[in-house]
């Protein structure tokens, strides 16, 4: 398992272009994957369902941690922390 | 376009314009599906099918938001195409899907009721995120399931193809999707029960500049599909079965307008000169980011006036912090050409930005707004001064941003000010963060106490700005939204022509620059007592930039020149009316022919 802790920095947030592209980036992968705000870490939701991410409702400055579990876990966490790192290509 | 059947008596309604022009059509009603999905108990030997039913109709949205997808793609440039993006994602969420599939079996429903129920439990969810933004996004998943519903029901989906040419699109409120499945060749305009200024349709309309009316409450349940509806989009009227008197009223200004728009199009690249060879500025007025390729369509000699305060309205997050309004501003120093953009600061008051423990004013148009509450509660200006002094250094063809003061009665209002930049100059530069340092600093001259003591002013600014609506009212003390007195508020007022000509006067003795950003620099008439009075420089909402346009190139300044000195001489607003009313026909032949002068003189 492999987990990671980023921020949101887009001014938008976690809005619907830049949950598109992650929830399609997590698909493209075998592993579970589950995402969580810092702020209730048990809550976890899959980053493969778009409305759960959106319902994550991630806006500017939510601390989030990525979960990633399976066989292409460590090649898949570093393409999320990747687009979230580039604030989803945006600003 | 043919004659109406008149059997329904016409029917008036109105509600807010916020794409121009006249269109007469037929009304086409987009309405909502899921008010009329019935129930139905299925036996258990028929689930199988009703899933399989269901899986169906998820493919074809699938193929259907694909193909819209492709074909926005082509046509629009893809500005539009993630909301298409997030519409498909929804419908290949494996989660929901398999909700769907549980709620059929479980209850032994048909699969409509079965999304209609998972699709609102969906929206309680969504209802409950306090974000703004992300909480608008429940209106994807209404549109996600009112295709699947139309898709089950058999309903036709009777946007596209079905749609005839010279529609009137009437709906709710007008979701991303049916704006993606609109041809607009075949659309003449939009009315919706909801929305404003800003909303969706708002902007979906005067991105494709069709003449569009929102928030006419209603509007769905008092028209039938079929039915000749006109639209004004700049007044907000809204005629069901127009008699044939108001058709023909209609249609001839419809045809002025086409007329208008051809001619608008083939003079957009003639310079804004007087006959006799003087050269007037005309340029934009901005509140929303989106308007900014509108402005290019009309050729604006940069933008006169950006209303900050609009970035609240657009924030996800309440206060726009530094970065945000940088990147706003730099998009403005992009987009405004060579003449820049003047940013006028946050003229809010404090109910407004919400500020804990302020106190409801009883008279908050003079209360703490604008430049007053700006320095009261400086870590809010000194954010924006910030983000405009890094924006402003973004440009290698030297600065093009401005900073303009609002509301300033008080001289040490600006040497506050100054104090203030010159600090966030000092921090900028210890923080190495790139910024420019020779930021012109304007002030906004629109309370009685500036225009008095302009020329004082003028030693302090860099240049001035007329905001003449907030000068009328407070010279004329008439507060425009009373609808008591709002017929006493008139710019052509003596006392507000002379104020306009001292605070003009003042700036020319001084050397300074000035400009004119109210609603006077749109309207024919009084643009041309503003270029009698002195003024070269107005900036006003793009779509009036046209028709300024042509009356400046059809006037000479020295006939302008003698219509002001004779009006400002005049001792009643009545005088003066009556004064320029004759006298218009004077200048100009050409320009007084056009489409909507009548209606700006009255």
């Amino acid at each position: 398992m492999q987990q990671r802790t980023l921020v949101i920095r887009n001014h938008l947030g976690m809005h619907a272009r830049a949950a598109a592209r992650l929830v399609k980036l997590a698909n493209g992968f075998r592993s579970d994957i589950r995402l969580a705000r810092s702020d209730a870490r048990l809550r976890t939701v899959n980053a493969k369902s778009i409305f759960a991410v959106l319902l994550l409702a991630a806006t500017q400055g939510t601390t989030i941690d990525i979960i990633v579990e399976g066989p292409d876990e460590a090649k898949a966490i570093e393409s999320l922390c990747q687009l979230i790192e580039e604030n989803f290509g945006e600003d | 376009m043919r004659t109406p059947a008149r059997k329904l008596p016409e029917e008036r309604l109105e509600g807010i314009g916020v794409c121009q022009g006249v269109a007469i059509g037929t009304v086409f009603l987009v309405d909502d599906p899921r008010g009329r999905i019935v129930r139905v108990f299925l036996p258990s030997e028929q689930l199988d099918a009703e899933i399989a039913r269901f899986r169906e109709a998820v493919r074809i949205a699938q193929r259907q938001v694909q193909e819209a997808t492709d074909r926005l793609r082509a046509a629009l440039g893809g500005e539009r195409v993630y909301i298409l993006e997030t519409h498909l994602l929804m419908l290949k969420d494996y989660s929901i899907g398999q909700q769907v599939e549980n709620f059929i079996r479980e209850n032994q429903a048909n699969a409509e009721w079965a999304v209609r129920d998972v699709t609102n439990h969906l929206l309680d969810v969504y209802a409950q995120i306090t974000d703004d933004y992300l909480r608008e996004r429940g209106s994807d998943i209404v549109d996600v399931s009112h295709r699947l519903i139309k898709i089950l029901s058999g309903t036709k989906t009777r946007d596209l193809n079905e749609l005839a040419v010279g529609a009137i699109i009437i709906a709710d409120d007008l979701l991303p999707s049916v704006a993606a499945d609109l041809d607009p060749r075949r659309v003449l305009g939009f009315v919706t029960n909801v929305g404003g200024w800003a909303s969706h349709t708002s902007i979906i309309a005067r991105s494709l500049n069709i003449p569009a009316v929102v928030g006419v409450r209603d509007i769905t349940s008092r028209v039938r599909s079929g039915e000749t509806i006109i639209i004004d989009g700049t007044t907000g009227a809204v005629i069901i079965n127009p008699s044939p008197e108001t058709y023909r009223f209609y249609s001839e200004q419809r045809e002025r307008q086409q007329q208008q728009q051809l001619h608008d199009i083939e003079e957009r690249e003639l310079p804004a000169v007087t006959r006799d060879g003087y050269e007037v500025k005309l340029r934009a007025n901005i509140e929303l980011m989106d308007e900014i390729d509108v402005f290019q369509r009309f050729n604006a000699a940069g933008i006169g006036l950006y209303r900050s305060e609009f970035l609240y309205s657009q924030s996800a997050t309440g206060l726009p912090t530094e970065d945000e309004q940088y990147e706003a501003y730099k998009f403005l120093a992009e987009m405004s050409g060579k003449e820049g953009a003047v940013i006028r600061t946050f003229d809010l008051g404090g109910d407004k930005l919400h500020l804990e423990g302020f106190k409801p004013e009883r008279n908050p148009a003079l209360g703490l707004r604008a430049i007053r509450l700006s320095l009261s509660i400086q870590h809010i200006f000194r954010t924006q001064i910030r983000a405009i002094l890094r924006a402003a250094e973004h440009s290698d063809e030297g600065v093009r941003l401005k900073i303009l003061l609002p509301f300033v009665s008080n001289l040490d209002e600006i040497r506050e000010a100054k104090q203030i930049i010159a600090d966030a100059e000092r921090e900028l530069r210890a923080e190495r963060m790139p910024h420019a340092e020779d930021v012109e600093i304007g002030v906004m001259v629109e309370v009685p106490a500036a225009v008095i003591m302009a020329e004082p002013l003028a030693r302090e600014a860099d240049f001035f700005s007329l905001g003449t609506n907030d000068l009328t009212q407070s010279v004329l003390a008439v507060d425009r939204g009373n609808e008591n007195v709002n017929a006493l508020f008139d710019p052509l007022h003596p006392a507000v022509l002379r104020a306009i000509k001292f605070v003009s006067d003042a700036a020319q003795r001084m050397r300074i620059p000035i400009n004119v950003c109210g609603e006077m620099a749109s309207n024919p008439a009084q643009v041309i007592i503003l270029l009698g009075l002195g003024l070269r420089d107005l900036s006003m909402t793009p779509s009036a930039i046209p028709a300024i346009r042509r009356l400046v190139r059809s006037i000479d300044l020295n006939t302008a020149q003698n219509l002001a000195a004779h009006a400002i001489a005049l001792t009643t607003p009545a005088e003066v009316h009556r004064y320029v009313q004759a006298h218009l026909s004077d200048l100009g032949a050409q320009f007084m022919a056009s489409a909507h002068f009548t209606h700006f003189v009255s």
